[in-house]
């Protein structure tokens, strides 16, 4: 075997020291530099483990010890000048789970293809006890994360569009998400158990967390600007549209998947139809409104 | 932040010109606010990223590769280099430039109906209240820009905000001109205020940055040039409506603490929600 790249620990504990991040990731906080004095002079009496008289009396709750594996709330503002924040990995976890996802099609989302990534990685094969649970959701995420991030290489591919012509929104937003839905490919096999396993009532926030951010990083990437509530439903309606195309995937066999995409198309023109009938009656009523006040006024009325 | 309102109210009426720039230019450095600038290692990633990407189209930063974590490097190896944005400083950030667009809207949408019965009743008016109009939609769509540009979701409550803001600029343009004039006062007072708070806190977490070694890029720069420049704008509004008669309305007290009032409370949820 190859001298690995990561020292190899003398200890669980050292381990543990090289795994968990340097610090705990910030809770976030919303809004305000008032709001901002709070987090300074709350967060050392709320602290877990503190030593003080209200957490000697009730037994410390497990709620919270925060969970430096779990990302921050979506990053809400991107700066494209800064360097980005990092990831919800560590380096080391980088490497193990990267070493580990090798081996999900043949294993599956189990601990046994994270022992033998660790092994793969020259770590311990006691390694992934480091991840919170079992280990398998984190192989998950690192699935979700990795393939959520690597769609970002394939903007300009999809911008380009056909000899016709540059691709408009909707046509990249299908484009996108049928690059994400190839992207399950190698895993497709194992993938029902993974969503068996994200729909744990504790891993719900988390898998509907990737879920929204694959949402918002389509609909970004497709160069959609609109800033009104359309912002939302558009992403709900994405999300559910992927939602079901991936259910849809795990149980198709056509070559290529194109069932599946014909599926997706399906959908994303559903959703299109009921955009516009929804925008057409609102754009009437308000005509129609406005109508009706304008002829007031003509008449005199002091409105 | 009670310290704008003290320094402003008094001499709004004598010093209109220096006002504007001093303001800006006293930058109190408070405490509630280092949260935002702090230098510590806690709020400075374990990890150094690659140092920044170079500037491109492509929106999205694929994930750093795996790399030994590194020590903070000591600020005379900085320069040219640009701190990566603290949780803090993105959530203070995404909340304001989400209450600047619904702030924005709602001044559009007062605007818009509060023009046909006031201008019915005073054409003459009709050039003052289209000069402010478009004013109020340029920067509606500068803010709309900024939030597509740095992926800020949009206020939750846009329909509400909309709703309130069409009732309100078209009962107070039915009341009376001076009724008009005078929530026009309200709001850009609030606005006022909103704005320098905002610009207050975005000087001191570039002269954070600065007395850190790190480069301020332009970004910064053009987001603090771009709310002074909006803040002067809606000032003058606000000179305009004091001009055209704001303090004549019937229960001025009233009006005037009710509309900004429920400015603060929409500012205050639009920044959470």
């Amino acid at each position: 075997m190859s001298s690995p790249a990561i020292p190899r620990p003398a200890s669980v504990a050292a381990m543990r020291r090289i795994l968990r991040p340097a610090r705990l990731p910030q809770r976030p906080v919303t809004a305000t530099p008032e709001s901002c004095r709070s987090v300074c002079s709350g967060a050392a009496a709320t602290r877990p483990g503190a030593l003080n008289a209200s957490s000697l009396r009730s037994p410390p709750s497990r709620a919270r010890i925060p969970r430096p594996h779990l990302q921050p709330a979506a990053r809400s503002y991107h700066s494209h000048d800064h360097p980005p924040p990092p990831g919800p990995f560590t380096p080391a976890e980088s490497a193990l789970l990267s070493a580990a996802y090798k081996r999900v099609p043949e294993h599956g989302f189990t601990q046994e293809a994270l022992a033998l990534g660790a092994r793969d990685a020259g770590l311990l094969e006691i390694s992934p006890a480091v991840f919170p649970g079992d280990g398998v959701f984190a192989l998950i995420r690192w699935h979700l994360y990795t393939q959520r991030t690597a769609l970002a290489d394939t903007v300009d591919e999809v911008a380009a569009g056909t000899p016709a012509g540059p691709a408009g929104v909707a046509e990249r937003v299908e484009r996108l998400t049928w690059e994400r839905l190839r992207a399950n490919e190698a895993i497709v096999g194992r993938w029902q158990e993974a969503l068996a396993i994200m729909a744990q009532p504790s891993h719900i926030p988390a898998s509907l967390g990737e879920l929204a951010q694959l949402a918002d990083d389509i609909l970004y990437l497709a160069g959609d600007v609109s800033v009104d509530p359309s912002w939302y439903t558009k992403r709900a309606s994405l999300s559910a549209i992927y939602a079901a195309a991936e259910l849809f995937q795990t149980t198709d066999t056509s070559p290529g998947f194109r069932e599946t995409r014909a599926f997706l198309q399906r959908r994303l023109a559903e959703a299109a139809q009921a955009g516009a009938a929804v925008r057409s009656v609102g754009q009437w009523a308000g005509f129609t409104a406005g109508a009706v006040v304008n002829v007031l006024r003509s008449k005199g009325l002091r409105i | 932040m009670a310290t704008p309102r003290a320094l402003w109210q008094p001499w709004r009426h004598c010093h209109p010109l220096p006002l504007r720039s001093s303001l800006v230019k006293t930058s109190v450095i408070t405490t509630t606010s280092t949260r935002l600038f702090s230098s510590s290692s806690s709020s400075s990633s374990s990890q150094q990223q690659q140092p920044q990407q170079p500037q491109q189209p492509q929106p999205q930063q694929s994930p750093p590769p795996p790399s030994p974590p590194s020590h903070q490097p000591s600020p005379s190896h900085q320069a040219g280099k640009k701190k990566p944005l603290t949780p803090s400083q993105q959530a203070f950030l995404a909340s304001a430039l989400r209450v600047n667009q619904a702030g924005e809207l709602a001044a559009t949408l007062i605007y818009t109906h509060q023009t046909p019965p006031v201008v019915a009743r005073e054409p003459h008016l009709a050039p003052l209240m289209r000069h402010m109009y478009d004013q109020e939609a340029g920067h509606l769509r500068t803010f709309n820009a900024l939030l597509a540009r740095h992926r800020v979701r949009p206020s939750a409550l846009y329909p509400l905000w909309s709703a309130l803001a069409t009732g309100l600029g078209w009962a107070t343009g039915v009341v009376s001109r001076e009724a008009a004039m005078a929530c026009t006062e309200a709001v850009e007072t609030e606005i006022g205020d909103h704005y320098n708070a905002q610009i207050r806190t975005l000087l001191e977490m570039v002269a954070g940055w600065e007395a850190e070694g790190y480069e301020v890029g332009d970004e910064f720069r053009h987001l603090v040039d771009t709310l002074r420049r909006i803040r002067d704008e809606e000032l003058e509004h606000l000179d305009h409506a004091v001009e055209h008669d704001a303090k004549k309305a019937e229960p001025h007290w009233l009006l005037t603490g009710v509309i900004r009032a429920g400015c603060r409370g929409a500012i205050w949820v639009s920044e959470r929600v």
